[in-house]
């Protein structure tokens, strides 16, 4: 989980991603918590068009076994 | 016609170069059986999945785009849940925004490297701090042999050192 930032702005904008793909599942893994749910938007800050975009992503990910659906252990 | 793209998972019973030609066979039943094209291929080799799928901890991977009539789909993805040596398959249509994607060997070399630099940032800190304590030792040693064999070479420059000073602070006494 990324720390909270003191603003809210959007990692994506910042990183400049115009399309959030679903075959990088590091990239995926930063927005995931513990038990490896979607990560809000209040703790990254991500706006709310590219929120719906990760959620898709996040979960085809999971579809192809690229990611969890929850943590095991 | 209409941007696809397929993801593949070829079982792990599969020899890897087996698994490469049924990579390969996929790109040439899209051309050939279903009137498409091919515009991007990428065989990723073999994977962990996240979860186990079929009694199988890992697959080989295979991602290609192409164009193909949305009437053909249904019959393309028809046909691929007849293949037994596929563990599963995902057919999506293709955001016209998104750029064409990278190649799997780049994107893990690229992550790959960013670790080794993530480690070589830390390392640097961990080293020094045993070079540092190494290198007191060595001085505080080179210290302690100096102090026991100086008495020894340089006793009569000493007294004379030792008179020149009590001659200096008996002037400064005087005065």
């Amino acid at each position: 989980m990324p720390p909270r930032p003191k603003k809210f702005i959007d990692p994506f904008v910042l990183a400049g991603i115009d399309y959030i793909d679903y075959k990088d599942p590091k990239m995926l893994a930063q927005y995931i918590t513990y038990y490896r749910s979607i990560q809000s938007r209040f703790h990254t800050g991500t706006s709310l068009k590219n929120q719906k975009q990760l959620a898709s992503a996040v979960k085809k990910a999971r579809q192809m076994a690229l990611l969890p659906y929850v943590r095991y252990e | 016609m209409q941007k696809y793209e397929l993801m593949a998972i070829i079982s792990s019973k599969l020899d890897a170069k087996a698994a490469e030609k049924h990579a390969k066979d996929l790109d040439g039943r899209i051309e050939k059986e279903f009137s498409g094209k091919v515009t991007f291929s990428d065989f990723w080799g073999e994977r962990g999945f996240a979860y186990i799928i079929k009694k199988q901890k890992w697959g080989y991977y295979q991602v290609s785009q192409f164009n193909m009539d949305a009437s053909e789909v249904q019959n393309f993805r028809h046909e691929l849940n007849l293949d037994n040596d596929l563990v599963r398959f995902m057919i999506t249509k293709v955001d016209p925004k998104s750029p064409t994607p990278r190649k799997y060997a780049d994107m893990k070399k690229e992550y790959e490297a960013q670790e080794k630099a993530r480690e070589d940032e830390k390392k640097p800190a961990d080293e020094k701090k045993p070079a540092g304590k190494k290198e007191k030792l060595t001085t505080v040693k080179t210290e302690e042999v100096k102090a026991t064999e100086a008495p020894k070479a340089t006793e009569a420059p000493k007294n004379d050192l030792d008179k020149k000073l009590d001659a200096i602070v008996d002037e400064a006494s005087d005065i």
